[in-house]
């Protein structure tokens, strides 16, 4: 985002000049700081987005750039001649409708994107990833208590929404609703979805969505730099740490991340959820070596590993369980005291990649680029259970996946790009010994291999994308029946997907821009779906595989219009309409089976065919000089088109209203200075969710509810570090309430209020 | 052709999964022994032996006499398992985190603890069970784990507050004549 352009040379008197842009319109931002970090200097950049320094030595020299609402950089430059900047700022805390277009990505400019920036990591240290994106419109996310959830976008998640961390798939035991993605929001620099139709590139088993995880560049800044997050939390007591070193030696960079949580149980208006805490450990390597600018080589080796609470509540053996504990006002086992202890039911998960990525530039327009990823999963559930088993997990699966991408890059000419690629992973899944009890998933070895190619055309106005993709996977299963005595069963599976899109973006003025895409996309069943059985805690019922499934089809269309003039207003709405094939899901069969528990209802995979309609509306407009107000809504209905009737884990209606005041001046104390002041509250309403039968549900979907969090951050610039400060307050009226996509609501209220404050220093 | 050869080497073998044998917690089996002062004991019988899949449980009632005194004891077993293990030494070795619930239709059918953990509250593996005037009816029989014996009236036998996790909850057709 930084290029340096060098002229002329000198020995002392250099001039320091640049250009500051808005990243998202490219508008010159006026009004911006530019501080000299050594010499104290300060400039202001005038309405064309223009700052010079004169005077200026032949030295080292750290400049901090800040502008109302943006992220500030510190950019270090190596100064030996007069020198002109060119900036380009991010508008990081509104989060609103950037497309993302990287260096050399022409390929990504007609999909629509959603950004979740640095500062915003930083300031909301104790959420987790679905949290941090669940503000944008369209994305929310499925739970089960206050530790566990998953993203949800334009309703699918799970197997249907591919999750890249670091550019690649993340590879887990992402089935069932109560597993959260073993990624470490806060290793990142930035978390962007893909909401379009074309995440082509990415394949594995996507229809639509992306979340992109995305660590920065280091870049070549040859002084030791870092920074230490801390947040500390009210409601569950917590405390969160993170904590960054980088540099660039002269040879290589490299970057060290780490953060720390620990939380005790947390709480709702009126109780504490016992056995709600949990203890979270992670590490991140960044290591990034280029030659020469021809061939750039990154290895990342990460370590993800949690302890999660599960409300001690909610773990019920039975439908009589469910039936007591649906008719009650507080869970069972509710403890008037708080308390940090982590017993069963817990989940324990312990995830690492290592990953190598090489790209290689034969020039700035032919590119080639290889990734190698290999990924560990274990995951342990531990539930109360008899004797001195509690001890003992009830399920333990160590997962392996390798991931190898291929790709080529090329600018064909004026018009046409293209990239073409290939893909392999291979997933080894197993269940370890001594568990004592026949697993719910089977033993598995699946392989995938897939190619795809994509073409980009590109004039002033218009931007075409067309591509296509095929995957091949083969499974290998095999499992012991639930018989007695036990049989071994195998099976083995062949599946051939074939995915295509078209998308076009068109400019209709200098403001203003219309997407459009159509994409098709099949997924092969995952092996819960063909092969699960047993009793399963996440649907409170035996769960069946069935292991005649097809692939699922989805062909999705969606039309986006963006309007934005300077920072002062934008406007992006976007509707989309996907059709499903075969569609797999959980079917309530209505059948009950006796067991010595008692009946429990039958829920068995099956298809069917459906379709998902949806709005996104996200806006943001200033008013006066110093306000600035959002508006976000998203609309999602889905129906089974078969049966006409609702699809079950479909998203409340949701709609978002925001107000935040920032402070013109930097007030100055002493030598300490305040910069990029600002309060700001939001007020989150999700609708009840009327679309679904009473049939479908065990407790009907609860009552909207209202939730307004208040927030004051800023900047405090001391002579040689700077401060980020946070304070919010979350859910303030500390309202009563319970969500729909929430498995707790049928137990326990959700969390009442917390206050958080965090602290971020740079050094 | 390099993207292939892991493929190729993965297709070739096959997953090898550990045989956990029976599951070790499973319950198949409770019997309930009725007997009287005087005359034959009668079992009331629950069997289930392959557990969530599709096979229905044997369940066998039983015929009391009208104005009698029985003393019940209860007896678990895991049947999958060859031989048979023995649940009930289990329950009674962790009876502060157990206790057993009997409902009736039968008006006149009384069940009553006759055991009790070392805090002296129910178990309900020995009890007294009295019969009145002839009717028809059923017995729930249920076995919550960990549930909290200080409730109100969880001690008397009333499942209400007990919460916990169901073990076993079946239903027997009774006669009492």
């Amino acid at each position: 985002m930084l290029s340096c352009l060098v002229i002329g040379a000198q020995d002392c008197g250099f001039t320091l000049s640049g250009l500051v842009n808005d990243q998202s319109t490219n508008e010159p931002l006026s009004y911006a700081n530019i501080v000299i970090q050594e010499t104290k200097a300060g400039a202001v950049t005038n309405d064309d987005g223009e700052f010079v320094f004169d005077g200026l030595c032949a030295n080292h020299y750290h400049i901090h750039i800040s502008h109302l609402g943006c992220e500030p950089q510190i950019l270090h430059i190596d100064l030996v001649s007069d020198t002109t900047l060119q900036i380009i700022l991010d508008h990081t805390s509104i989060a609103l409708g950037e497309v993302v277009v990287g260096a050399k990505s022409h390929v990504t400019a007609t999909q629509a994107s959603n950004y979740v920036g640095k500062q915003m990591l930083d300031d909301n240290l104790n959420e987790s990833l679905s949290d941090l994106i669940a503000d944008i419109a369209g994305v929310q996310m499925i739970r089960n208590g206050a530790g566990i959830s998953k993203p949800i976008v334009h309703g699918m998640f799970g197997n249907r929404l591919t999750i890249l961390n670091n550019g690649v798939p993340q590879s887990g035991q992402q089935w069932g609703i109560d597993h959260s993605p073993e990624i470490d929001p806060n290793v990142a620099q930035s978390i962007t979805v893909i909401k379009g139709v074309q995440s082509l590139e990415y394949g594995n088993a996507n229809l639509g969505s992306v979340v992109l995880v995305q660590p920065k560049s280091i870049g070549r800044e040859p002084h030791l730099h870092g920074g230490v997050t801390t947040l500390l939390e009210s409601n569950g007591l917590g405390l969160n740490i993170n904590a960054r070193l980088q540099q660039y030696t002269g040879k290589f960079a490299w970057r060290l991340t780490g953060t720390y949580k620990n939380y005790g149980d947390s709480n709702t208006p009126d109780y504490y959820l016992r056995n709600t805490g949990l203890r979270e450990a992670n590490m991140a390597l960044q290591v990034e070596k280029s030659w020469k600018d021809k061939v750039f080589s990154e290895v990342y080796i990460s370590h993800f590993s949690t302890r999660l609470g599960v409300l001690r509540g909610s773990h019920i053996s039975s439908t009589t369980d469910l039936a007591s504990a649906l008719s009650r006002d507080t869970p069972f086992y509710t403890e008037e005291k708080f308390s940090r202890r982590l017993d069963a039911p817990n989940q324990v998960v312990d995830h690492q990649l290592a990953k190598w990525n090489t790209k290689y530039y034969f020039d700035t327009e032919d590119h080639v680029e290889l990734t190698l990823a290999l990924q560990r999963n274990n995951r342990k559930e531990f539930d109360i259970r008899r004797g001195d088993r509690t001890d003992k997990p009830s399920l333990n699966i160590l997962q392996y996946n390798t991931f190898c991408d291929l790709k080529y890059y090329k600018v064909l000419n004026q018009e046409w790009s293209m990239k073409i690629g290939s893909t392999t992973s291979l997933t080894n899944n197993q269940n370890q010994p001594g568990t004592g009890i026949t697993p719910l998933i089977p033993d598995y070895f699946a392989s995938r291999a897939g190619a795809y190619a994509l073409f980009n055309w590109s004039s002033a106005k218009f931007n075409v994308e067309l591509g296509s993709r095929y995957d091949y996977e083969f499974q290998n299963i095999a499992k012991f029946s639930n018989t007695v005595p036990k049989e071994l069963l195998r099976f083995k599976n062949n599946f051939h997907n074939v995915s295509g899109l078209l998308g076009l973006s068109y400019q209709l003025s200098d403001n203003q821009s219309l997407l459009l895409n159509t994409g098709l996309g099949m997924r092969n069943p995952a092996i819960n779906e063909l092969y699960s059985f047993g009793l399963h805690q996440g649907v409170s019922g035996i769960e069946e595989g069935e292991s005649g499934l097809n692939s699922e089809t989805a062909l999705k269309s969606s039309i986006e219009y963006k309007i934005w003039s300077g920072v002062g207003f934008s406007l992006d709405i976007m509707g989309y309409y996907q059709r499903f094939w075969d569609y797999i899901y959980l079917l309530p069969t209505g059948e009950t089976r006796l067991t010595i528990r008692g009946a429990f209802p039958v829920f068995r995979y099956t298809q069917t065919d459906a379709g998902i309609v949806g709005l996104d509306f996200n806006s943001q407009f200033s008013i006066g000089n110093a306000w600035i107000a959002t508006l976000n809504y998203s609309y999602i209905k889905g129906t089974d088109v078969t049966f006409n009737q609702p699809l079950v884990f479909m998203p409340s209606n949701n709609a978002i209203a925001g107000l935040t005041y920032q402070f013109k001046q930097s007030p100055k104390l002493g030598k300490t200075r305040f910069e990029n002041l600002e309060v700001s509250s939001q007020f989150d309403y999700t609708f009840k969710q009327h679309n679904l039968l009473e049939s479908q549900d065990f407790a009907l979907p609860p009552d909207g509810y209202l939730l307004t969090d208040i927030v004051l951050s800023g900047n405090i610039i001391l002579s040689k570090v700077q401060l980020r400060c946070n304070l919010k307050v979350t859910n303030a009226f500390n309202t009563v309430y319970r969500d729909y996509l929430n498995r707790q609501r049928y137990f326990a209220d959700d969390l009442g209020r917390s206050i958080q404050a965090g602290v971020n220093i740079k050094f | 052709m390099y993207l292939l050869l892991p493929v190729v080497l993965f297709i070739a073998c096959d997953p090898d999964p550990i045989d956990e044998g029976p599951d070790e917690e499973i319950i198949t089996t409770l019997l309930y022994t009725l007997t009287p002062t005087t005359g034959d004991p009668v079992v009331l019988s629950f069997s289930d032996i392959d557990g969530e899949s599709g096979n229905d449980p044997i369940i066998s009632g039983g015929t009391l006499s009208a104005n009698t005194t029985y003393s019940g004891s209860l007896e678990l077993l895991n049947e999958s398992e060859s031989p048979a293990e023995d649940i009930t030494e289990e329950i009674a070795e962790e009876d502060e985190e157990h206790q057993f619930f009997f409902a009736t239709t039968i008006a006149d059918l009384t069940v009553a603890y006759a055991d009790q953990d070392e805090d002296g509250n129910p178990i309900g593996l020995s009890t007294t069970v009295t019969t009145g005037a002839t009717s028809a009816g059923t017995v729930t029989i249920t076995l919550r784990h960990q549930p909290n014996k200080g409730g109100e009236s969880v001690s008397d036998g009333d499942i209400t507050n007990a919460g916990g996790e169901t073990d076993i909850e079946v239903e027997f057709p009774i006669t009492v004549e």
